[in-house]
């Protein structure tokens, strides 16, 4: 299964993490392990322009979906996921109405239990538990922190993977 | 009893058909079982005009994966209007990028299905059944011959087509 | 009695035809050889009696024409037909126009291909002889509209045949489809339901009384049942000069 990207949304509609991961290569796929699978954040301008876009349509769609879903299905009801002939796009929601969004490869099986983990086990340990971290987040501060994304990068790579 | 040895996928709990005409307008909605909630029309003119709009985002947010840098000359996958930029590929090179297909909820599941020509066909279905493709062609084929065969229905207008309607409902019914 | 100077008239136009060496790109008449050698001039006929007048013009397997083709046709011919109506009474008519020189025209081929499998002799003149083909009374002309002509229509007879019960109007007959395949793709919108495109059909088989000699006005109705929606019934009412030509007939014995 392959991980394209992952999205954390705060409840201010603002992304307040991003990070985009490249397939490797398949001629160096056996050689690196994590080390060959970089954060798109350090990549070139055009990129960055790129993921920078994305992130608003990723969220206005969602937010789109998932007031639909609502309406057609009554407010208990919950958008899961959806998928294009290229990609699947995974969707959990916390009841303070933080929004995680994942996209993988449209083989994935259902990522809810993954994205509720990160959620329990990542973000409410190294983000909200951390001392330092502001309570909001604007721009991404406080859940860029070192701990969260190392444990992240070992979640998708290793559990996922 | 036939049914069941030629759909052996099982029952197909069928909610309701929406039909978007290739500008975002509703031309069709109907009602097939209760499950969802029912909306004034006002709301599912809207909803056809929001989904019209999510679905070509859907389709521009396909992850775009660099080409190796070893080898720029690399040619993409042609593939007319929704070819991704040079030096990118699409995941899964080959297959044109296409919106929205399966969207899932916890009571429901959306299947939408864009004909060539851009009228898409809005199918909410239980989570829980398959063969949901022999449904939409199947749909497609009854709109191919009761909609566009008469020639009292006027492209891209809400069809009132009672044929349309009676075959539909019929055909649906026998399923279930 | 339209039928001796058809007869005399293909004679002559096969006479002129048959004169000259055979034409290299007649399909019609087969290879020069299978003809058989006729005692004097008159019309050709291949060894196997099969003109290209006998056969449908279709070979394929089952001689099936495209339906949605038709039906394309069909709805094409609606709208044309819908352009510049007054209202409904003017599209049935306008629908009714188009059908009627079809069932003109469809009455000689019908009468070919009925006189050829019934009279053995086609060259011979003598039609003194053979019992005359041409509907003279009106249940032979129903039976020929329900029967033949709904075949080489649609493929299969007519559902229905039924005499008016009313004493007032005995001049009225009625042929019943119950799926007519003109109207099996067309939803005619709520505020027009008077409207019946099977009127072209209609038109087609006034074609058909008229060409026979039975001066008719016949009409499409809608009359749906739980079971055939689109049932339609074709009323056919003749004119008086029919009627009294039946009194008189009847007088005389001829069937």
């Amino acid at each position: 299964m392959t991980v394209y990207s992952f999205y954390i949304f705060d409840r201010h509609a603002e992304c307040i993490y991003k990070r985009r991961w490249l397939p490797r290569p398949a001629s160096i796929a056996g050689k690196s392990g994590q080390s060959a699978t970089p954060a798109i954040s350090a990549g070139g301008g055009q990129t960055v322009r790129a993921t920078d876009d994305d992130s608003k349509l990723v969220f206005g769609t969602v937010f789109s979906l998932r007031n639909m879903v609502r309406k057609l299905g009554g407010d208990d009801d919950n958008f899961v996921a959806f998928n294009t002939s290229q990609y699947k796009l995974h969707y959990y929601e916390t009841p303070t109405n933080i929004k995680f969004v994942m996209l993988t490869d449209t083989k994935s099986p259902s990522m809810r239990i993954a994205l509720q983990q990160i959620y329990i086990n990542l973000y409410v340990e190294y983000v909200v538990k951390n001392p330092l971290s502001p309570v909001e987040h604007p721009g991404g501060v406080g859940v860029n922190n070192e701990l969260f994304e190392e444990s992240l990068e070992q979640f998708v790579t290793r559990v996922l993977s | 009893m036939r049914r069941a040895s030629r759909y052996p996928l099982g029952d197909v709990t069928v909610f309701s058909l929406i039909i978007i005409n290739k500008a975002g307008g509703l031309i069709y909605q109907r009602e097939y079982q209760a499950g969802l909630r029912s909306l004034s029309t006002n709301d599912y003119l809207v909803l056809a005009g929001t989904f019209h709009g999510v679905h070509a985002i859907t389709r521009s947010i396909t992850p775009k994966l660099p080409l190796a840098q070893t080898s720029p000359a690399t040619t993409t996958p042609g593939g007319g209007g929704s070819a991704p930029p040079a030096g990118y590929s699409y995941p899964n090179p080959g297959i044109a990028a296409s919106g929205l297909e399966h969207l899932e909820t916890e009571k429901f599941r959306l299947t939408c299905f864009q004909t060539l020509t851009g009228t898409k066909f809005l199918l909410f279905t239980d989570p829980m059944t398959g063969n949901v493709d022999t449904i939409m062609n199947k749909i497609y084929e009854l709109y191919a011959d009761y909609v566009m065969k008469n020639p009292f229905y006027q492209l891209e207008m809400p069809v009132r087509c009672e044929a349309f309607d009676r075959h539909l409902g019929a055909w649906l019914r026998g399923r279930t | 009695m339209a039928a001796p100077p058809r007869h005399s008239a293909m004679l002559s136009m096969n006479s002129a035809v048959a004169t000259p060496q055979p034409m290299p790109g007649d399909m019609s008449q087969g290879p020069p050889q299978s003809l058989t050698p006729q005692p004097s001039q008159g019309l050709r006929v291949p060894s196997n009696r099969k003109t290209i007048y006998d056969r449908h013009l279709n070979r394929s397997r089952n001689a099936e024409l495209s339906r949605a083709s038709f039906a394309y046709l069909f709805a094409e011919m609606v709208t044309y037909a819908q352009r510049r109506v007054t209202g409904i009474q003017d599209l049935e008519k306008r629908l009714n126009e188009q059908g009627y020189p079809l069932g003109l025209r469809l009455l000689d081929l019908l009468f070919y291909r009925t006189t050829t499998t019934s009279s053995s002799a086609l060259s011979s003149s003598s039609t003194s002889s053979s019992p005359p083909n041409r509907p003279l009374r009106i249940l032979t002309l129903l039976h020929l509209i329900h029967g033949p002509l709904w075949r080489l229509l649609f493929g299969r007879s007519a559902d229905a045949l039924e005499h008016s019960v009313s004493p007032d109007t005995p001049n009225e007959y009625m042929i019943t489809d119950n799926d007519p395949l003109v109207n099996a793709y067309i939803s005619v919108p709520r505020e027009m339901n008077q409207l019946n495109c099977a009127a072209f059909v209609a038109g087609i088989i006034e074609g058909v009384c008229d060409g026979c000699g039975f001066e008719a006005k016949v009409s499409a109705h809608n009359q749906p049942t739980e079971m055939w929606p689109s049932r339609t019934v074709f009323l056919l009412s003749f004119g008086e000069s029919v009627m009294e030509r039946e009194k008189v007939l009847e007088r005389s014995g001829i069937k």
